[in-house]
């Protein structure tokens, strides 16, 4: 029997409408929880590098909302901004500061963030960033989601704000749960801000090894060098941008904020788009509203591997123009950076030419060795009489040994280098490193730096077992060693050389991740092999040679932020250091010494490498 | 603002809200505004098009309502003269408007064809080719032919006249509607009717579904008409066949959503498609696809044609000279013609379209003459005429040169359809149909999944309705929870769909560098 069930039509449009608003709340509810736009405060994954990422504005203000606390200062602009590390600004300005940095940021966005911060929080500095191009565009949003500002800042209807986000398509909820679910501990491109300092997170980018400029050119991520593009830039918004510049000048006045203005580095031809009329008009206008700090040219201009892409610029950068604000002597400037422009002066256009490279690059050899013995063999023992031999050719010949720790001054602080200097290195910590080179290097007054393995530290058996090896120096030898200040002990890692038929299968290379380790496996081991070997030299190194030059991306990141500002691996070249970025220490080359290699071809490497 | 945008549908809300909620009498004035905000947001160059012909077929309605108005009024004495006075001015009337509305859309839509193809020393224009033109055109010129033949009364309000020419759901791809049904019901008020509103959302979510379902037919379409190259023969027949499937769903689709977005404002559309996938002629076929162009066509081409003097003059000729069939068959194959080119060509400015038209006209013909000897072959072979077999024959007769046509309307070039039907036969590449091809073509497992599906269940539902059952009627009778799951499994659908398939920002994209 059929069974008759009756619906009015009536029902039904409330049997629809009310389905149509639950498949709507469930959009809504799954929009709120994922948050992905930051909006909602994120309340349930707190993601807020994703978020960030999304839409700096909207999340960076939602963030700031609930932890401006542990903030007294901030500084905006553009996606540029974020190079003048934050850290470095801690410490000049003697405050904590917040980078608010947005991509794509116009001067109404900077105006409208700036006040927001200036009316809700307590604000000791508020530094802004802007350079020319912010007078080119003005009011703009490419894509309301991901550059719409937060309607508390703008003024926007907030119904029809918040309607955008509960409303968005699901799928930027869902692509954050899947991202979520596997994000790894590298930096990713759908997390490229820093939660802590707001700024980009650059930990990768920070650990990128640079040489020659050659090198830098012929990687694919920098090509935009290779042949700069000529466009035409004109600066149509000059007035408004001003204009917005001088709102926020007077706010701080009236709260009695210190206001900062800063012009940052650009790449040398990007300026050129611009006509000389309008770079002179841009400069001086922004004389008409206050000082400003100009940084656009130098000689660093002019070096590409200053520079990701024409304005990004590298933190190293970032940090030498705080340190040319501050006068800290400590610091090297390049040729160039910085002039101090008053208000009601007329600057004109900024001024900056190439350096001759010479002048701030220097070319290092570092040479490696291993174990010594009566008589050389194979790859890793040399003769005692050829080790001297090659000590002999080098004092003979001028050459003057250093530490890495030179190389870091030269780099960070300008403090000059020896005419013909040359790093030696020993691998391993063998105890004949102790007997043999070290007497050797006192009796000449040569420096050498010993990259230990701490596990192996004054043994003569491999690790906990009865097979026999090289003795190792203990680390009271290691002690005495220093204390001559002849000799630096530095880090082969602590465990980080299994072999095969000794270590369980499957083994390590070097200290790369295994096959089929677990991320997080992978970084305690690291993070362990760290502690240990600190504990085992008695100090924190500082320099680390790769266990048989095996490098790779996340290890280099992990070793950068543990405070190693320098590495070798056992790729024979010589390696090129530019003053002002410290990354030129980063995976240099090191020339093989061993039994077959002559005083004489020692000379002619390091000739032939110089010239 | 296209059908499928979330802007349309707040929009038609908002219209709804307002027409029910004012008084009877303004409602076609809410209707009106709506219209032109709707074709207004398309650009102002289309509103000056449709103001065009809105302005000159009201004017000529006018006119020609005058004229009659004059005729009846003649004395009796004068009534034959006065009548083929006025009768040639009416001639004239219409005549004058037929070309100034058929000289624009000539200009628009086939002028550069035209000198291309004559290799005419013209310069090319670079039009836009405004939205529904040749919908809204027929509309107004069916409208004109009306008046002229004393159908109805001309409009006296241009307001009034103009919402016939702008209605908006039917405004962009029909249906073609005739003054007489549509202009009374536009004008009279409407109180709300809660049966309106619901059978207009279903129909209208039955629309949105096919639209999704073509939206990715269309994608292998695409992908392999894109690179015939790389495609043997049985691909090219799947895309053709894909493509049927997307012109089928993407067109009826939008007008379920145009006829149902009208039933919500209480307002009763003609049909445009009756079940075209069950015919059993090709005459037929044409009977259920675009049925609102084939009937305009028959009304104002066909009929008026078969019955001019001059084919008249040509049947008896042919008559006398030929004899019998044949003698018959020949005007009403020259009117037959006339019409499958006017339909070819008004698909688009195109060789392609032109033999599109003249294979249907072809194809016609043929089946008329050659009824004779297949009837006889018929009854040979025993079959009845209404049996299960011979409609199922004439089916898939039907169904193949539909599919061949497709070929036609979808190459790039007229040449470039034989060679692919050719292909389709000589090299089809049946390896093709197992190394993976089709996961290279732009669909994911789950796209083609919902196209299957969706093609059965609306093969399905046709079914039951060819079969004369009422499915809203029989829905209302299932259980609520039965009527509930019909409101939201559409819905979730049509949702997951949209975000599948919707627009993504990734951020990799906007941090190329940072």
């Amino acid at each position: 029997m059929e069974k008759k069930h009756s619906l009015s039509s009536k029902g039904w449009l409330w049997l629809f409408a009310g389905t149509v608003l639950l498949l709507a709340l469930l959009v809504a509810g799954f929009n709120i929880c994922t948050d992905p736009f930051g909006a909602f405060g994120d309340p349930v994954m707190g993601w807020w590098s994703y978020n960030e990422t999304m839409n700096p504005r909207v999340a960076k203000l939602s963030y700031l909302d609930r932890n401006h606390s542990l903030y007294d200062s901030y500084i905006i602009g553009p996606s540029s901004t974020s190079s003048f590390p934050t850290g470095a600004l801690n410490q000049y300005f003697d405050a904590s500061f917040y980078n608010m940095t947005m991509y794509g940021a116009d001067m109404l966005d900077v105006e409208q963030m700036g006040l927001y911060v200036l009316e809700h929080y307590e604000v000791k500095n508020l530094v802004v960033s802007v350079y020319i191009h912010c007078a080119e565009v003005y009011h703009t949003e490419p894509n309301p989601l991901t550059y719409g500002m937060p309607c508390k800042a703008d003024g926007s209807n907030p119904i029809l704000y918040y309607g955008k986000y509960l409303f968005a398509s699901p799928k930027y909820g869902m692509e954050k749960l899947k991202a979520w679910r596997s994000d790894p501990y590298l930096q990713q491109p759908y997390r490229v801000f820093d939660q802590q300092t707001g700024a980009y997170d650059k930990s990768r980018r920070d650990a990128e090894p640079i040489g020659s400029l050659e090198n830098y050119l012929s990687r694919s991520a920098y090509s935009v060098f290779q042949n700069y593009p000529t466009g035409t830039g004109s600066i149509s918004y000059l007035q408004p941008c001003m204009d917005s510049l001088t709102r926020l000048r007077d706010a701080c006045a009236q709260k009695g904020v210190t206001f900062t203005v800063v012009c940052p580095p650009m790449y040398g031809q990007y300026l050129e788009q611009f006509s000389q009329k309008d770079q002179e008009a841009f400069y001086n206008a922004l004389a008409e509203v206050t000082d400003y700090w100009d940084f656009s040219l130098s000689s660093a201009s002019f070096d590409p591997r200053f520079f990701y892409d024409e304005t990004h610029f590298r933190n190293d950068l970032g940090t030498m123009c705080l340190a040319r604000m501050f006068e800290d002597p400590e610091v090297y400037v390049p040729q160039g950076l910085g002039r101090y422009v008053t208000k009601g002066s007329i600057p004109g256009a900024p001024h900056g030419s190439k350096a001759d490279e010479r002048t701030y690059t220097t070319e290092v050899p570092v040479l490696l060795y291993h174990h010594l013995a009566e008589t050389g063999e194979g790859t890793d023992i040399i003769s005692l009489n050829r080790f001297r031999s090659h000590m002999d050719a080098l004092r003979e010949n001028g050459y003057i040994t250093v530490f890495f720790e030179d190389l870091q001054a030269y780099v960070q602080s300008g403090t000059p280098l020896p005419e013909k200097p040359v790093v030696i290195t020993f691998d391993d910590g063998y105890e004949s490193n102790y007997t043999m080179a070290y007497p050797l290097l006192k009796e000449y007054g040569m420096k050498a730096t010993i990259f230990t393995i701490g596990v192996s530290m004054g043994k003569d058996t491999y690790k906990d077992t009865n097979q026999p090896m090289n003795p190792h120096f203990s680390l009271e030898q290691a002690a005495e060693m220093e204390a001559s200040g002849l000799i630096d002990i530095q880090s082969h890692g602590y465990n980080m050389h299994e072999v095969v038929g000794r270590d369980q299968d499957p083994v390590r290379k070097g200290l790369l991740q295994k096959e089929g380790e677990s991320e997080a496996d992978y970084l305690a081991y690291l993070q362990k092999d760290f502690e240990q070997i600190t504990q085992a030299i008695g100090k924190t190194p500082t320099v680390f040679a790769y266990p048989y030059g095996a490098t790779a991306e996340l290890p280099a990141v992990v070793l950068h932020q543990q405070g190693i500002y320098s590495t070798v691996t056992t790729v024979e070249k010589s390696n090129i250091l530019v003053q002002g970025l410290t990354q030129s220490l980063l995976e240099m080359g090191r020339f093989y010494m061993t039994e077959a290699v002559t005083a004489q071809q020692l000379l002619e490497l390091l000739n032939g490498e110089s010239q | 603002m296209s059908f499928t945008s979330i802007a349309f549908l707040c929009f038609l809300m908002l219209g709804l809200l307002v027409y029910y909620l004012v008084p009877g009498k303004w409602q076609w004035m809410v209707l009106l505004a709506a219209s032109w905000v709707f074709y207004y947001s398309a650009g102002w160059h289309g509103f000056l098009y449709l103001a065009f012909t809105t302005i000159s077929t009201y004017s000529a309605g006018l006119l020609l309502g005058k004229l009659n108005k004059a005729r009846s009024q003649l004395p009796p004495e004068q009534k034959k003269a006065g009548a083929e006075g006025i009768k040639r001015k009416k001639k004239w009337v219409v005549a004058c408007t037929l070309c100034l509305n058929f000289g624009l859309l000539f200009v628009v839509k086939y002028y550069n064809f035209t000198a291309e193809a004559l290799h005419l020393p013209l310069p090319s224009l670079n039009l836009l080719v405004p939205l529904g033109l040749s919908f809204y055109m027929f509309q107004s010129i069916g409208y004109v032919i009306d008046c002229y033949r004393g159908k109805y009364e001309p409009q006296r309000n241009l307001a009034k006249f103009s919402l016939f020419t702008s209605f908006f759901p039917q405004l962009i791809q029909g249906p073609i509607s005739r003054y007489h049904e549509l202009g009374p019901q536009l004008l009279r008020p409407h109180k709300f009717q809660a049966d309106n509103l619901k059978y207009g959302i279903q129909l209208a979510m039955w629309g949105y579904l096919k639209k999704m379902i073509a939206d990715r037919a269309a994608v292998p379409v695409n992908t392999i008409f894109g690179d015939l190259e790389a495609y043997g023969g049985a691909f090219v027949a799947i895309a053709v066949a894909f493509y049927c499937i997307q012109l089928y769903c993407d067109f009826s689709g939008g007008i379920d959503i145009a006829i149902g977005a009208a039933q919500m404002f209480g307002i009763e559309v003609t049909p445009n498609f009756r079940r075209p996938v069950f015919a059993t002629t090709l005459t037929d076929f044409w009977r259920r696809w675009h049925i609102t162009l084939g009937t305009w066509m028959k009304d104002y081409v066909f009929y008026p044609m078969s019955l001019s003097k001059p084919l008249g003059k040509v049947g008896k000729f042919t008559r006398r000279k030929l004899g019998g069939k044949l003698g018959k068959v020949i005007p009403t194959s020259i009117a037959t013609f006339t019409v499958y080119f006017i339909i070819g060509i008004w698909h688009g400015a195109n060789f392609r379209y032109i033999f599109f038209g003249f294979w249907n006209g072809i194809i016609i013909t043929g089946s008329f003459l050659l009824s004779g000897p297949l009837i006889a072959l018929r009854n040979l072979l025993h079959i009845q005429e209404n049996s299960l077999v011979h409609r199922w024959i004439g089916r898939a007769r039907t169904m193949l040169i539909v599919f061949m046509g497709r070929y036609i309307t979808r190459a790039p070039r007229l040449l470039v359809a034989f060679s692919l039907l050719w292909k389709t036969v000589s090299t089809p590449c049946l390896y093709q149909l197992r190394d993976g091809t089709f996961m290279t073509l732009g669909l994911k497992a789950l796209d083609y999944w919902v196209i299957g599906i969706g093609c059965i269940v609306i093969l399905t539902l046709e079914w039951f309705q060819e079969q004369g059952t009422p499915i809203r009627k029989t829905l209302e009778k299932k259980s609520v929870f039965v009527q509930w799951l019909c409101i939201f499994l559409p819905l979730l659908i049509l949702l997951v769909m949209h975000i599948l398939g919707g627009e993504y920002i990734s951020s990799e994209f906007i941090y190329k560098q940072f």
